[in-house]
């Protein structure tokens, strides 16, 4: 009786996540679409906890639905309607498109259909669990994120922060937002703490259940985020050099930990027995700054006031040699 | 002294957080860190030229639970050319960017670029390449948009999308692969790999990826706006190197690791495709009316002539036939590395000198700046296939080796694709050395002209004499 109840839970969910896929797809407004998508991202990470998959679940609700849906608004809100108009696409393109689409879908399909009786496929997730007593934590997520594979999170981070010097390079510091009203203000008040909090609650639970740097470090930017929202104005007052610090803290400690434990024992991050827990903490730490800050950034959406050492109307001359 | 491996992704990582700390030395700090990767690079193709292939099991996980690092003659000798283009373009980059904020701006994205296209090279994991293909991308986007106008905007964004298209459809291709085989090790899927449904299906995913940011004919039309676009330095890496990894990813999965799955009709296709790449660029760059954009459309023909060295080589037997053939390939790919991004650095050269890159107002353009017109005189001679350049050796070699398959028909493609590129050089060339004065008053380009000259040398004539040093690291590298 209880299956056949979940069994109806999970058909509606998937029905509503198709539906909401459809709409959101075919939404001709911009700012809903984004509304749409926010709410099809909370969706699917319900469907991740149904397929018991709690670590997706969480950085799917914080990163795919939160973070994302804040910068997708932000980036609209800069849409400034261009001159010309926006070229339209032929019926014949718009149908070429569908049917490869489509063509995709099938193809895609009938090779996870395929995938269903492979055997070797949980052959790495057995490996996984039986090193985990050597890993320093005890979710196996982290020991694969942190340990096992953390060469692909050092590089991940990496990509971060790229992202973000990419948005740094190319813009400029943006208008900051009025100061709230009373109710915003009241309501920050509250928030803000409990988000500061549960962030640390995530990072240190990440070692044993789900959780960890990068739900806790996106947490972390959305308190940053609201405030900034709120009207105080991240930009002003705030040490350059300490925000420099805090965008590479993670990805520095990272790779220095990653390169004294190559001097002790032979190969890059090859943790000490022993120490394995508690390097993981500390990297993980510095990466929840780094990601919050860049996050952050992201969402401010230029640099701050005097990021760049040189004046920036030094010489606006010079950038005609690149005009052709 | 094994960890080399690690330290030629560690260095440039750290630098380019050294470059966000310390702006103000940020030259200083990735000129040192490119020549201490163009070191590295030199040792660990001694090592593995002396020692066979390396392998750094990273954190002392066995390889399948956790990343390996290797390094074979294949990578070996693709990493050495990359860090001597990416430090020639360095030192190229500190005279171009006069402009002290774009100098800011620039080498952070740069030492990020190095850092991606090092880790590509050295990845010996499939979940691992696309992590690097995605730092490779964001990197060249970024670096695309840095020159303050409209087109490069527009082409990077059309760049990024496009990136993102085809780094999605490889990591469909990479979770199939992990569903069927349960590791993604490229060594231990190399042992396992069989022809079976699946493994095709997702062989066909991870190519599609990879064709779409090598950017094989028809999916090349985000190439030309980007590269021709983009600043000098970081045109010459985008066409030298950031194309070429793609390609080298596309090779290693067909040759290396997938070999008893593929079908030789797969290769067939690839070869045609890369035929109608050689046709199609050449005539393009033949139409051109910018020198930059020549130079572009020329990347997506000699990006072709790589593609016609798969079907060769499959249906080549194992041994001398197929090293020979593979070797081709490998100096074919190096030559155009260097020649390229020569090509590029010089064209900045001239743009930078007259404001323009207008093939047809180039008159005068051999008085005013010799040293320049020679450059890409050379690199042209290393496009085009004239003795001693690389090309010319590795050309001759596809033809040989088509006769040896019987697969005669590639070899009207190449002379079809040989003399196009002769007319289009020669249509460069014949404006720089006609009469005009559209060029402007002589200024010395020195620091710009040198490290352009060394890359040019080396695509024209150092690889060409060098090159049996290449077919001895195959054969002892035994790459597949």
């Amino acid at each position: 009786m209880i299956d056949l109840l979940w069994l109806m839970v999970d058909a509606l969910l998937v029905t509503l996540l198709l539906i909401l896929g459809w709409i959101t797809c075919a939404s001709t407004d911009i700012k809903r679409g984004i509304t749409l998508f926010t709410a099809f991202g909370l969706l699917l990470a319900l469907i991740w906890a149904r397929l018991r998959a709690p670590d997706l679940a969480l950085a799917e609700a914080v990163i795919g639905a939160g973070i994302s849906g804040a910068l997708l608004l932000r980036a609209i809100n800069d849409h400034k309607p261009l001159g010309s108009s926006t070229p339209q696409r032929s019926a014949w393109m718009t149908w070429s498109i569908n049917l490869m689409a489509l063509a995709l879908f099938c193809v895609m399909s009938w090779s996870m259909w395929l995938t269903l009786d492979q055997v070797d496929s949980t052959r790495l997730s057995q490996l996984v669990l039986s090193q985990l007593d050597d890993s320093g934590v005890s979710n196996p997520v982290t020991a694969v994120l942190l340990n096992f594979r953390a060469y692909d999170t050092l590089l991940e981070l990496a990509v971060v922060l790229t992202a973000v010097l990419a948005i740094l390079a190319l813009s400029p510091m943006r208008s900051a937002f009025q100061p709230a009203g009373v109710l915003l203000t009241g309501m920050l008040r509250w928030l803000v703490p409990v988000l500061i909090v549960s962030a640390g609650y995530l990072l240190w639970v990440g070692a044993h259940a789900p959780g960890g740097a990068f739900q806790a470090g996106a947490m972390l930017a959305a308190a940053m985020i609201l405030l900034h929202q709120g009207g105080y104005h991240s930009g002003s007052g705030l040490n350059l050099m300490l925000l420099r610090v805090l965008l590479v803290i993670g990805i520095a400690l990272f790779v220095g930990i990653g390169l004294v434990m190559m001097l002790l024992n032979q190969s890059f991050l090859d943790y000490s027995p022993g120490w394995a827990g508690l390097l993981i903490l500390v990297i993980e730490t510095a990466a929840t700054v780094s990601i919050a800050a860049a996050l952050t950034l992201a969402f401010v959406g230029g640099r701050p006031d005097g990021w760049e050492p040189v004046t920036d109307s030094s010489n606006p001359s010079n950038s005609a040699e690149f005009n052709s | 002294m094994n960890n080399l491996i690690v330290w030629v992704i560690g260095i440039p990582l750290l630098a380019s957080l050294l470059t966000i700390i310390w702006p103000r030395r940020a030259n200083v700090i990735a000129l040192l860190t490119a020549l201490a990767c163009l070191l590295a690079s030199i040792l660990l193709t001694y090592q593995v030229h002396a020692g066979g292939p390396i392998t750094h099991a990273l954190g002392g996980w066995a390889s399948g639970l956790g990343i390996a690092l290797r390094i074979d003659a294949f990578s070996a000798l693709l990493l050495l050319m990359a860090m001597l283009v990416v430090s020639a373009a360095s030192f190229y980059a500190n005279a171009y960017f006069a402009d002290p904020l774009k100098q800011v701006r620039f080498w952070p994205l740069w030492l990020m670029l190095i850092v991606a296209i090092n880790s590509l090279l050295l990845s010996g994991d499939l979940f691992n390449l696309y992590v690097t293909l995605e730092l490779l991308g964001l990197s060249a986007v970024a670096l695309t948009a840095l020159s303050d106008n409209r087109a490069a905007l527009q082409a990077a964004i059309r760049y990024l999308s496009i990136g993102l298209l085809g780094s999605l459809v490889f990591l469909a291709g990479v979770a199939f692969i992990y569903a069927g085989y349960g590791t993604l090790d490229l060594l231990q899927l190399a042992e396992l790999a069989r022809p079976d449904a699946l493994t095709l299906v997702a062989l066909a995913l991870l190519s599609a990826g990879l064709l779409i940011k090598a950017a094989l004919f028809p999916m090349h039309f985000w190439l030309p706006a980007a590269h021709a676009s983009a600043p000098a330095p970081v045109s010459a890496a985008l066409s030298a190197l950031v194309v070429k990894v793609s390609v080298y990813i596309l090779v290693r999965l067909w040759l290396d690791v997938f070999d008893p799955a593929l079908s030789p009709a797969a290769t067939l296709l690839l070869g045609i495709l890369g035929g109608m790449a050689v046709i199609w660029g050449s005539w393009q760059a033949l139409l051109a009316q910018r020198l930059k954009l020549m130079a572009a459309y020329s990347t997506v023909a000699q990006l072709g002539y790589l593609f016609l060295f798969l079907p060769v080589i499959v249906a080549l037997p194992a041994g001398e036939l197929r090293d020979n053939a593979f070797g081709a390939l490998l100096l074919l790919a190096l030559t155009h590395g260097f020649a390229k991004s020569a090509l590029f650095l010089g064209a900045g050269v001239i743009q930078q000198q007259a404001g323009h890159d207008r093939i047809a107002d180039l008159g005068g353009t051999a008085r005013a700046l010799p040293l320049t017109t020679f450059i890409i005189a050379l690199a042209g001679i290393a496009l085009v296939g004239l003795p001693p350049s690389g090309t010319f050796l590795a050309k001759w070699q596809l033809i040989a080796s088509s006769i040896h398959s019987q697969q005669w028909w590639w070899i009207p493609v190449i002379a079809a694709g040989t003399l196009l590129a002769t007319a289009y050089l020669f249509r460069v060339l014949g404006h720089a050395f006609g009469p005009g004065d559209s060029v402007g008053k002589v200024v010395n380009w020195g620091r710009e002209e040198i490290p352009a000259l060394t890359l040019a040398l080396f695509a024209s004539v150092i690889l060409g004499l060098g090159s049996a040093g290449i077919w001895d690291l195959i054969v002892d590298g035994r790459i597949y």
